[in-house]
């Protein structure tokens, strides 16, 4: 018995932000040296009445035109920007899609590892013969966390959602996992205010970086850290993630990262030694979409793949946490 | 590595329009912004094995201080 993902399926809003449209927004910053090394054209946001779960449903309407939900018995849905305190958004999309009402759904917390750790979830419900098919839902608006003048936040970080279906099979195409985490870089990526910590009524403006602006109700990035952190752990985690599969590192037919922004990857693919044509960067038409990056990078992938050739893709996610996890996966369709 | 080579590959890897001189002070450049301290960590990290944080990013002023920082053993 084993796992296999079937299908993805992504949507931005439809709202896009080009890098004109941000020097006009700040007519004092060159956007082109900032396309050049971090590799993003466009990013879409959502409007003021559109919120993750709009973008989600459109995700899993697209799956579904595709494949059946009949057999869905189980939702993992990951975001940080949730519907609500509460209820759980994942029962608000089992009631929206009419997925079978014998089916478990439940949300988790986490940013750019958010993916990963939904596929090994997904693939231990399935090994312990609790689910079967499994609707994994990545959706996230952080263009609401943003300042207006946060410049540079603005610049990387785009909504979007994807869903992706993964089923039981008689082969394991989901491979062994590993994890990491580091608590104490909390507050290096973080929206302090809004949770337990109320919204201030008039928060305090905070400079930082280079003439970016932020209030605790904002979206707060500490850029050299979060750098310094994935340089630092990401790469040997890597090798520690290929050796847990057992097999060589040539072997990996592409390496699929976070696509946090294309100079820190490249940082890290030549550090790894992996060749352009191994290693998947394409942030140009989206950006950082935090946990969706990941299964919009591997559908962009698979699209390419020659049919029934079975290639092996090494999964990293890394970001807020601080939280990293990475995996093996194996695809032979396009998803 | 010398300082003047430092001085040339600095203004490369960072795409600095202007000429870097010793006491030209990076954080009243136009081109300075978070993706050149984003790069200039890399840089460093790669050409001298140390790992620039966010509060020397912050401390930093002229390349004098930068190779301070760096530590000036590392040049000659």
């Amino acid at each position: 018995m084993g796992a296999i993902i079937k299908g993805i399926e992504y949507v931005y809003p439809e709202r896009k932000i080009t890098n004109q449209d941000l020097t006009n927004d700040y007519p004092d910053y060159d956007f082109s040296k900032f396309e050049d090394k971090v590799g993003i054209k466009n990013r879409y946001w959502v409007r003021d009445n559109e919120t993750a779960l709009d973008l989600a449903k459109k995700a899993c309407d697209m799956l579904f035109e595709k494949h059946s939900k009949q057999k869905i018995d189980y939702i993992l849905y990951c975001t940080q920007s949730p519907e609500y305190f509460l209820p759980t958004t994942a029962c608000i999309l089992q009631d929206y899609l009419k997925i079978n009402k014998n089916t478990g759904a439940l949300d988790f917390n986490l940013g750019c590892s958010g993916f990963v750790y939904g596929l090994s979830l997904a693939k231990g419900l399935i090994n312990s013969g609790q689910a079967k098919n499994i609707l994994l839902v990545t959706a996230e608006t952080y263009s609401k966390y943003i300042h207006p003048k946060d410049r540079s936040n603005r610049a990387i970080f785009g909504d979007a959602a994807a869903a992706t279906l993964i089923t039981y099979d008689s082969k394991e195409y989901i491979g062994e996992f590993l994890f990491g985490t580091d608590g104490s870089g909390y507050d290096k990526l973080i929206v302090k205010n809004g949770c337990s910590n109320p919204l201030e009524l008039v928060p305090n403006e905070i400079t930082y970086g280079t003439n970016n602006m932020y209030t605790d109700n904002h979206l707060y990035m500490n850029g050299p850290e979060v750098f310094n952190f994935t340089n630092e752990v990401i790469p040997n985690f890597t090798k520690e993630v290929i050796a847990k599969n057992e097999i060589e590192f040539e072997n990996v037919n592409q390496f699929v990262f976070h696509q946090a922004n294309a100079f820190m990857l490249n940082f890290m693919r030549k550090k790894l030694k992996i060749e352009l044509d191994k290693f998947f960067i394409d942030l140009e038409d989206g950006g950082n979409t935090v946990s969706c990056t990941i299964p919009i990078a591997l559908k962009k992938y698979s699209l390419n793949i020659e049919e029934d050739k079975l290639e092996t893709i090494a999964l990293i996610g890394f970001g807020v946490g601080l939280s990293w996890s990475g995996g093996i996966i194996s695809i032979k369709h396009k998803l | 590595m010398k300082k003047t080579e430092f001085l040339t590959r600095l203004k490369e890897e960072l795409e600095f329009e202007s000429n870097l001189e010793i006491n030209t002070n990076i954080k009243e450049l136009d081109d300075w912004d978070s993706m050149a301290a984003m790069v200039l960590i890399g840089f460093v990290s790669d050409e001298f094995g140390i790992t620039l944080n966010a509060d020397d990013i912050a401390a930093i002023t002229t390349i004098e201080s930068l190779i301070q920082k760096i530590g000036q053993d590392k040049f000659n």
